[in-house]
């Protein structure tokens, strides 16, 4: 998988190599078994600071999704496509909810913001086929 | 022994000009710590005066237990600096430059490490130092400046005015040497390089230390709030939490405030000549210019809560156009 740090867009760096493996662990691009990298190649390929990828790390072993083998680093625990998923949704939610209440607060009708989702949707879509 | 340098109290004065104020700042084992401020605010004064390079008027810098003012020979031999503006011997090869300075460096595999960098960074070992491009001198400088493991590197503007290439290769430089455990002293002016990579931010302002923070708490206490006002109200109604800055734009205000949560959000909307008030995550940048511009002060342990003490930070008159 291909990580893909962003330090300007709002969350921080560590949450968003979280969010990034469960995205990858949901959508099967990494599989339970597989390595991660190591703390020291993955700073080192993101060019972030080695303590942010390590507390990413620790998050999602915490939340057991990626467990330690001995001598060879952290994979993806047998449990975690499932929860990915679920994680997923959730995040996606709580993004979509604050997209939502933005759209309300600027005075759009339910119908504009419904037909602006829509038509996002079938952009994206498009798009998708197209590649 | 955890701290790795240390500044305590120092002020340097030329002349008239205080470069330095009563700056104190301790630097822990495998962080890095980047140093941010406007241009003249003191940071390469203060790194100088770290190094030994400079002498202070008062107060006392250290690093690795050594006195800054009496053992600046001994430190600049253990630390690995790279200047804002290196100056190499121009007539002297890539090779020739790291087998002289190996001359001053006692640790003994200097050389090798040296050629193992001047390969990594991809600089051809028989062209001299005038033909280099900008971005080739500051490989070179910065191959002599970590050829010996140094337990400190420190870095003044390493990356300004260099190519995107270049810089990604010393921000990776700098990820591996606290990937190892060592510490980076870092001046910046890219703030986004140093959201990247900064364990902790320090911000001088004016020759003081505005703020000394790692970069995580800053992210989790400090808020962006865009508040829009209605009414023709033309101040700024009182604000819960600590108000770094704000500044307005037409109608609507950007408010940069610490320790605010989502009670202190509903409280604010519900103020009469409020229409809407939106929290975010500000990036560094935003940080950084809040408190550049505002006047928070530093922080001395958790704000208080009580109101009348909070600093309340001068009103700035943003860009009224829209």
């Amino acid at each position: 998988m291909i990580f893909k740090i962003d330090p300007s867009n709002g969350l921080a760096i560590y949450e968003q190599i979280v969010r990034q493996v469960t995205f990858a662990v949901a959508g099967s691009s990494l599989i339970p078994g597989d390595l991660v990298p190591s703390v020291r190649e993955l700073s080192r390929e993101l060019a972030v600071n080695p303590n942010t990828v390590a507390r990413a790390y620790r998050e999602l072993q915490v939340q057991q999704i990626l467990e330690p083998v001995r001598g060879t680093g952290l994979e993806v625990t047998t449990a975690a496509p499932k929860r990915c998923r679920q994680d997923r949704i959730k995040l996606i939610r709580e993004r979509l909810r604050s997209v939502l209440s933005e759209a309300q607060q600027s005075q759009l009708s339910e119908t504009e913001i419904r037909e602006l989702v829509e038509g996002e949707l079938k952009k994206q879509s498009s798009k998708r086929k197209s590649r | 022994m955890n701290t790795v340098f240390q500044f305590n109290a120092v002020s340097k004065r030329y002349k008239d000009l205080v470069a330095l104020d009563e700056f104190s700042l301790t630097g822990e084992r495998g962080k890095v710590i980047a140093l941010l401020g406007e241009n003249g605010a003191g940071k390469t004064t203060a790194i100088k005066i770290l190094l030994g390079l400079l002498e202070a008027n008062s107060g006392d810098a250290s690093v690795l237990g050594m006195k800054s003012r009496t053992e600046g020979d001994r430190i600049r031999k253990l630390v690995g600096y790279v200047p804002d503006n290196p100056t190499l011997y121009e007539w002297m090869t890539v090779a020739e430059i790291g087998w002289f300075v190996s001359g001053f460096m006692p640790q003994f595999n200097y050389l090798n490490q040296y050629e193992e960098l001047i390969r990594r960074f991809q600089l051809s070992e028989r062209k001299k130092i005038k033909e280099l491009s900008r971005g080739m001198k500051a490989k070179v400088a910065l191959s002599l400046a970590m050829a010996h493991n140094p337990s400190l590197l420190v870095l003044d503007e390493p990356t300004s005015g260099l190519d995107p290439m270049v810089r990604r290769e010393f921000l990776e430089s700098m990820v591996d040497v606290a990937a190892e455990g060592r510490t980076v002293l870092l001046s910046s002016h890219q703030i986004l390089e140093v959201e990247r990579v900064a364990d902790s931010v320090a911000i001088i302002k004016q020759g003081k230390l505005e703020l000394f923070e790692s970069l995580e708490s800053l992210k989790q206490r400090v808020s962006e709030l865009t508040i829009t006002l209605k009414n023709g109200r033309p101040d700024l109604p009182h604000i819960p939490g600590w108000v770094i800055s704000q500044k307005k734009q037409g109608l609507t205000w950007q408010v940069i405030v610490r320790d605010f949560d989502f009670n202190m959000l509903e409280q604010v909307r519900n103020i009469a000549d409020v229409s809407h008030a939106e929290m975010g995550v500000p990036s560094l940048e935003d940080i950084f210019l809040g408190y550049m511009h505002g006047d928070a002060g530093l922080p001395t342990g958790p704000p208080s809560v009580s109101q009348s003490e909070q600093p309340v930070a001068d009103t700035i008159e943003g860009d009224t156009q829209l």
